[in-house]
């Protein structure tokens, strides 16, 4: 078996090559630890009864994982002749089919994702075979378009447990020719010439460090690879190993004969068992073909390998640690100098390299160090492998040139989050790294680019993270991490890290104060430059970053003790109700429904949301996208619960029993009094409040009745306008004084509300359209949604034509179209972007859809069209195609030259509204540059002291509970204000509700409100939905999972 | 003979020998640089992070004790930065473990007390730890408070290095890292001490005190240590 | 003159009898089966550990792996040392460095939770707090910094890992070695009840 010259390579070559390209099908089952977690062990088998079953003959292998990990298990088939197949998700009762097809010379088409028709190893070539045009070619398909696999060269289509076909493919050639070098510096000038740098994270040029180690004269020199991939997120290297361990050895080889360096020792983790068990038996089958051990090759050349397990100490990634370790002690970094390149293990001369940089050797010795030096940029050379992990569609080891830019390996590699929700960051090199921003997608992956930002390359991981992420919660994870694995030796590190986690707990754990995050800032970076080794002078990064890029959101824990992504458990109840902008206590209400109290639950949702009956109908409920019961079927329908709710109180005796309540919960009378400029949800709510807080409420309203876009902008059908009535009666019952036909700068000033009030709240709203910008928007057949809406609001009549064009994507565009519908008109909607992407409400969608509405996606509003007496005949629109990604992660729609005219009569423009800011300039408070008062993000003051902002004026046009959270929020701060205390928790107390939680999810499945036939409500304004029976309300409150209640399971013990 | 190279600490012209730290450079030159960890004749493990200095033309901090002179060197010992995070540390130590100076053996000899004194911090901006360690007095002659100690392995390398009995190392990992002797059983129980006393003598703190000390007592004697290092120099 | 230590390591009479002392004091740890490894079977595995590079993590791995318990007793760390003529205290700072070694008995099963970034944005944190409420450990602060918890009746241990490298699986745990991916925490909670049956029949 020994080989001994090129002659002996050669003839392995042959007898591997028939392995690779049997003359017969060929199924290869990928199967590295990802895949074997995914069932490719089930898999395999499952191929190999079925092939005795069916009698085919076919060469069934294990080969290695081929990187898109989302696809796992990964089987590929080749029909000679024929592309290699590649097949993904195969499940166990896929092998008959896949089996059946192979058995007629077809390749299994079910399943296949893409195919190969000849491959590069970049050490050999194999020409698989043309066909199946069907079927994209592997780097056509997102995941791995812009991909060029250098160190996965091999990975995922060779037997990672077969030296043969390792060779097969041009293995060990390049430790050969390394050999024949007359002179060794030659191999080293090619490793410097490719400017390949250290693939563990430090980038350090390896040519640089080889040639050190050559140079130093010693009896013994030692190279060691790093494969103690710790960095959690990072799982590279064990698939490098796992997919094709040769190409491990045979860098170490070429290292070792480059620096005379006789013995290699790869420092692997324990928790790699695959790993260790596929490398060691790769070394044993090298020593065996003689490439190990005493004169290999036939040459004087000696060289051993020996593994060694890592025992789980993330602080043995670091050189001085891991010899440390490997002379039997714990792992405590020494000083350097001295270098391990002149002192190292056992005092000899060391040279310590990644596993990745190992890999790539045999690709430069064999292509030249230029070839290499031409991929990347001037500076990072070659591709790095990274890990796409956490909140993204298409997890996998992706390869890429270095220079890539970040945004495309997350939004056309990755394919973005998979719940379609905002990207928000990217956690680069793991524990040492830092937190990308998506703003800053655009920053190109190299070294320096990425170390000009905050975050380092590292060992490649590369964390997705969404907006369910809470950047604190990071930095805290992180910090927690280094902390318990610093080894305790240096002080900053040791002493540092811990009063860092102590402060961070206290930021997420909402007990932080204003002087924490300065104190945490310079502990940072004093740990960062005084600590002895990397992990010390990096773990502060992912603090730094954070701190950097997301300050917010340390002040929103901070400041206003909440934790937006619903992860610092402290902070909230639920996360029902850390989205619901009002914190309705939502598992306390269902509960309460759930034991039939309904007074109770009224009370208490009244409390938490004084518009229910509104809020109940139309509300986006942001709750259900983080309802925990979708993990297990579909999440609660909680908006439709508590409609129900109120729809029983303004239904019968209930009623008078709330206003009792509530009235009852009035605190006494302060006699501070506090003026309101609008009487929409944001002012309502505001005025609820401070009424029930004691004070003395007036709001002033420019139109002649209460509730604001409520009234005026939502259509009836969605809304009915009575039920808002009853709604608006109990507020008025708490105290609180309209004055209408007060418009702000008009009717009303505001130096006179400031002199004759103790504070003033404005919520004006967003009143005036945006403009298209289209030729033709003056017409009067062109509409703008909002005065639309309000005049059929108002029942005045519309003299709309018989076609109508709705331009626009959010609620008002399908508000707009389904009001047009009722009006009697043919109805499209033209959006720019797709049905995904459209803002409004999904449900609202479809009814829409349901009743007729047209919907056409990708145009562009041109032009509109108008015959020659200027009566509106069309309107142009230009067709939009997706093009690139753009920071949002959404892609950009481009115009194309393809023009369409849609006849109409009337259009109407649905494309966003603004304030009126010139009433607020003119009293002299700020305003920002798109007309929205500019207000404390907590509080809700202005400039100008006791004047409060809040609602659509502030936050630009939102939805209702925003906007009544808003009003809450400035009802709170200014009750603090007047009063000295926070007294807004006490108003809204506590309720006696049951602390169980189900052992088991209970309930059916979801339970939804009926609606009226579509046929029959396109006719007229009478409402759609028409809520929950009283038996669906009570089922949907018992699906509950009670996140809520936190310590119960400990009573099981 | 070594090169002589010529380099400039806190200002001043020095000549020194090739192959010196700049901790020794200064030290020989009555330069103060702080530091806990390093002790002559001992090994250099650069934990302390005190002796941090900047180099003219070098972007980090390096440690004055591990790094060597070279020909032109430029040493701020005390920036305004490093006497920041100078304090900085002084202060972690203090929160780490219990330093109350008014009930220890070593008060007024104490060196981190020292420390602390010529660096201005009187007080620590980080909350005590408190960690409640058990004291150690099994050993007839020698007491051991973890409650005092600051990780220097001053002690560790004085046994193993000099005594070369390896009594003591430490157990665990990060903030709870604690030197222990053997098998972390108790001192006086320890089967490789050899009960002579080095340890006790290198501490720069109340750790490792003489039985029988009362506040402010123990007074390290460096001159038994001198004694054994003056033997192993002339040995080599 | 070459100076020597006064005493090279332990001298093996010396720390044996100090260790049977110990012994008499009775019983330390309250497991099923505490005894340590037979002698033999130590020296056995240093013997397959014959080059000094990387030998002492080795030898402590093989033991605890050879170990019902999967534990390194106080009495297998003393042999040790004394058989490869590494200080006690460097065998104690070893053992008790790495987080891999495990100086207490550790359950029959294993449920190990990924504690990796990746686990974590998909909330491994969430799944680990659950799998330990329903194994009856509270919540509690200082205990935080604890790795692992065995039940009382030696029945299972909770551990965390840095990470298993299975990022794309997130969340992940292990039970026996076995991996398990996308795992809630119901999931999660049903295969640990089914190993627990398992065991009772």
């Amino acid at each position: 078996m020994r080989i001994h010259d090129l002659d002996g390579l050669h003839d392995i070559r042959r007898t591997g090559l028939m392995k690779l390209l049997p003359g017969k099908p060929r199924i290869g089952v990928g199967m590295g630890t990802c895949g074997m977690g995914n069932g490719a062990r089930e898999v395999f088998q499952a191929l190999e009864r079925e092939l005795e079953r069916q009698g085919v003959d076919a060469q069934l292998t294990p080969v290695g994982c081929f990187g898109f990990c989302a696809a796992e298990p990964l089987v590929n088939v080749h029909i000679p002749g024929l592309p290699l197949a590649v097949l993904g998700e195969v499940k166990p009762d896929d092998a008959a089919a896949i089996v059946q097809a192979i058995a007629l010379r077809q390749p299994p088409l079910e399943k296949a994702i893409c195919k190969i028709e000849e491959w590069d190893h970049l050490t050999g070539h194999v020409m698989y075979g043309r066909g199946l045009p069907e079927l994209p070619h592997w780097n056509e398909i997102p995941f791995f378009k812009g991909q060029k696999k250098i160190v996965l060269r091999n990975c995922g289509l060779i037997n990672p447990e077969d030296i043969e076909e390792y060779i097969a493919v041009g293995g060990y050639h390049a430790f050969y020719q390394a050999t024949q070098k007359p002179n060794v510096t030659e191999i080293i000038e090619e490793v410097k010439k490719s400017k390949l740098r250290g693939r563990g994270g430090a980038g350090y040029p390896t040519g640089v460090k080889w040639d050190l180690l050559s140079k130093t004269v010693a009896d013994q020199k030692y190279i060691i690879c790093n494969a103690d991939e710790g960095d959690p997120g990072a799982y590279m290297n064990r698939n490098e190993i796992e997919s094709d361990p040769h190409m491990l050895i045979e860098g170490m080889l070429i290292g070792a004969f480059a620096t005379g360096a006789s013995e290699g020792i790869v420092y692997l983790r324990a928790e790699y068992p695959l790993a260790v068990q596929r490398l060691k038996r790769a070394v044993a089958e090298a020593r065996e073909f003689g490439l190990i051990g005493d004169n290999v090759l036939g040459t004087s050349f000696c060289f051993d390998i020996k593994l060694v397990e890592g025992a789980g100490a993330f602080v043995c990634g670091e050189e001085t640690a891991m010899i440390e370790s490997l002379e039997g002690r714990a792992g405590r970094p020494r000083p350097r100098p001295p270098f391990p390149a002149q002192k190292g293990l056992w005092g000899k001369p060391t040279n310590i390299n990644n596993v990745e940089t190992w890999c790539n050797v045999p690709v430069i010795v064999a292509r030249g160090g230029a070839w290499f030096s031409e991929i990347g940029t001037a500076q990072s050379t070659g591709t790095k492998v990274f890990s796409l992990v956490g909140k993204i569609r298409n997890t996998g080891l992706v390869e890429l040139p270095l220079g890539t830019p970040l945004k495309n390996v997350i939004y056309d590699i990755g394919q973005g989050s998979p719940g379609g929700k905002r990207v928000k960051a990217l956690q680069s090199g793991g524990p040492s790294g830092g937190c990308i921003p998506a703003d800053n997608f655009d920053v190109t992956i190299d070294y320096e680019s990425l170390a000009q930002i905050g975050a380092i390359m590292g060992s490649g991981g590369m964390v997705v993270m969404d907006e369910d992420n809470c950047m604190v919660d990071v930095a805290r994870y992180f910090v927690e991490f280094t902390h318990s694995e610093s080894c305790g030796k240096c002080i900053p590190c040791r002493a540092g890290l811990d009063q860092a986690l102590r402060i961070l707990k206290k930021i997420t754990g909402g007990q932080a104060e204003e002087s924490d995050i300065q104190d945490l800032e310079e502990l940072g970076q004093m740990i960062k430059e005084m600590s002895l080794c990397g992990l010390g002078q990096t773990a502060p990064n992912p603090v730094l970053t954070t701190l950097r890029y997301f300050r917010h959101e340390y002040e929103e824990h901070l400041r206003a003790r909440r934790c937006r992504a619903g992860v610092c458990e402290d902070l909230f109840l639920s996360p029902c109700e850390n989205s619901c902008p009002l914190h309705m206590r939502i598992p306390q209400f269902l509960e309460l429904t759930k034991e039939g109290r309904i007074a109770d639950a009224a009370e208490m949702i009244w409390l938490d949301n004084p518009l229910p009956g509104s809020t109940g109908r139309i509300c986006q409920h942001p709750c259900e996208s983080q309802c925990r019961r979708k993990t297990v079927d579909a999440p609660l329908n909680m908006r439709e619960v508590h409609r129900f709710i109120s729809d029983q109180v303004f239904g019968g005796p209930l009623l008078d029993e709330v206003r009792t309540r509530l009235a009852g919960r009035r605190m006494a009378a302060t006699g501070k009094k506090i003026a309101i400029v609008g009487a929409g949800p944001s002012g309502l709510a505001a005025g609820f409040y401070l009424a029930l807080l004691g004070h003395d409420v007036t709001i002033h309203e420019a139109r002649e009745e209460a509730g604001g876009m409520l009234r005026y902008s939502l259509p009836q059908y969605r809304l009915p306008k009575d039920m808002l009535s009853k709604e608006l009666e109990i507020i008025a019952g708490l105290g609180v004084t309209f004055r209408f036909g007060q418009k702000l700068g008009a009717g009303v000033s505001l130096d006179v509300l400031e002199a004759e009030n103790d504070a003033v709240f404005l919520a004006t709203g967003t009143w005036k359209a945006a403009r298209a910008g289209i030729t033709g928007e003056e017409s009067p057949s062109v509409w703008h949604a909002i005065h639309f809406l309000e005049q059929v609001a108002r029942g005045e009549p519309t003299q709309i034509g018989q076609k109508v064009v709705v331009i626009g994507g959010g609620n008002a565009a399908v508000d707009s179209a389904r009001t047009a519908l009722r009006l009697g008109c043919e109805v499209t909607i033209a959006y720019r972007r797709e049905r995904q992407e459209m803002p409004a409400i999904a449900e609202e969608v479809t009814d829409a859809e349901a009743e007729g509405v047209r919907l056409q996606f990708l145009v562009a509003p041109q032009r509109v069209v108008t015959d020659k007496r200027g009566r509106v005949t069309g309107i142009e629109l230009m067709r939009t195609k997706l093009g690139d990604y753009t920071l949002d992660g959404r892609r950009r729609p481009m115009s194309t030259s393809e023009k369409i005219v849609v006849p109409c009569d009337n259009i109407i423009l649905a494309i966003g509204e603004r304030p009126d800011a010139e009433p607020l300039r003119r009293f002299g408070i700020h305003v920002r540059e798109n007309d929205t008062a500019a207000a404390d993000w907590v509080t809700y003051e202005t400039n100008r002291p006791r004047v409060f902002a809040g609602g659509d004026l502030v936050t630009g046009a939102s939805n209702v509970s925003s906007t009544m959270a808003t009003g809450k929020a400035a009802a709170r701060a200014i009750d603090h204000i007047l009063t000295g205390q926070d007294r807004l928790p006490a108003l809204l107390g506590t309720f006696d509700v049951a602390q169980a939680v189900p052992p088991e999810p209970e309930g059916g499945a979801r339970n939804v409100s009926e609606e009226m036939p579509a046929a029959q409500r396109r006719a007229n304004f009478a409402e759609v939905m028409r809520g929950l029976t009283q038996a669906q309300a009570a089922a949907e409150s018992g699906r509950c999972l009670r996140c809520d209640v936190r310590e119960t399971c400990s009573a099981k013990e | 003979m070594p090169k002589i190279i010529t380099l400039k600490i806190a200002g001043t012209e020095i000549k020194a020998d090739e192959g010196s730290t700049i901790l020794d450079v200064a030290r020989t030159n009555d330069i103060f640089i702080p530091t806990l960890c390093s002790f002559k004749g001992l090994s250099n493990v650069g934990a302390c992070r005190l002796c941090m200095v900047e180099v003219r033309g070098v972007p980090r901090l390096l440690p004055a004790c591990a790094t060597t002179i070279v020909e032109g060197m430029d040493v701020t010992v005390d920036s305004p930065k490093v006497g920041k995070y100078r304090k900085m540390i002084v202060e972690l130590l203090l929160a780490e473990r219990n330093h109350i100076c008014a009930a220890c053996v070593s008060n007024g000899h104490c060196e981190l007390q020292a420390l602390a004194q010529r660096l201005g911090v009187h007080h620590t901006r980080y909350p005590y730890r408190y960690p409640r360690l058990k004291v150690d007095a099994s050993h007839v002659r020698f007491n051991y408070d973890p409650n005092r100690c600051v990780l220097c392995t001053r002690c560790m390398r004085a046994c193993e290095e000099v005594e070369g009995a390896r009594t003591w190392n430490v157990m665990g990992r990060g903030i709870n890292s604690v030197m222990v002797t053997d098998l972390h059983q108790p001192w006086g129980e320890s089967p490789s001490c050899t009960s002579c006393s080095k340890c006790v003598h290198v501490c720069p703190t109340g750790a490792l005190s003489e039985k029988g000390c009362a506040v402010g007592e123990m007074v390290p004697r460096e001159n038994v240590f001198t004694y054994l290092k003056s033997m192993r120099y002339s040995g080599r | 003159m070459n100076w020597t230590p006064v005493f090279a390591g332990v001298t093996k009479s010396q720390g044996l009898s100090k260790d049977e002392k110990e012994r008499e004091k009775g019983p330390k740890m309250l497991a099923p089966d505490n005894t340590p490894l037979p002698n033999e079977i130590i020296n056995d595995i240093i013997a397959r550990h014959p080059d000094k590079t990387g030998d002492v993590l080795s030898v402590l791995e093989e033991i605890q792996q050879a170990h019902p318990l999967k534990y390194l007793p106080r009495e297998t760390l003393d042999y040790v040392a004394c058989r490869m003529g590494v200080s006690r205290s460097q065998v104690l700072s070893v053992a008790t460095f790495y987080s891999f070694f495990n100086l207490a008995p550790q359950g029959r099963h294993t449920v190990t939770v990924c504690r990796g970034t990746a686990c974590h944005t998909r909330g491994s944190k969430q799944l680990l707090d659950a799998l330990k409420a329903s194994a009856g450990f509270h919540e509690d602060d200082e205990a935080g910094s604890a790795t692992s918890f065995t039940t009382p009746d030696f029945g299972m241990t909770i551990r965390t890992v840095a990470c298993f490298g299975q990022c794309a699986l997130a969340p992940v745990a292990a039970i026996d070695h076995e991996i398990y991916g996308h795992v809630s925490d119901f999931k999660l909670k049903k295969l640990v009840s089914a190993i627990d049956k398992g065991t009772a029949s």
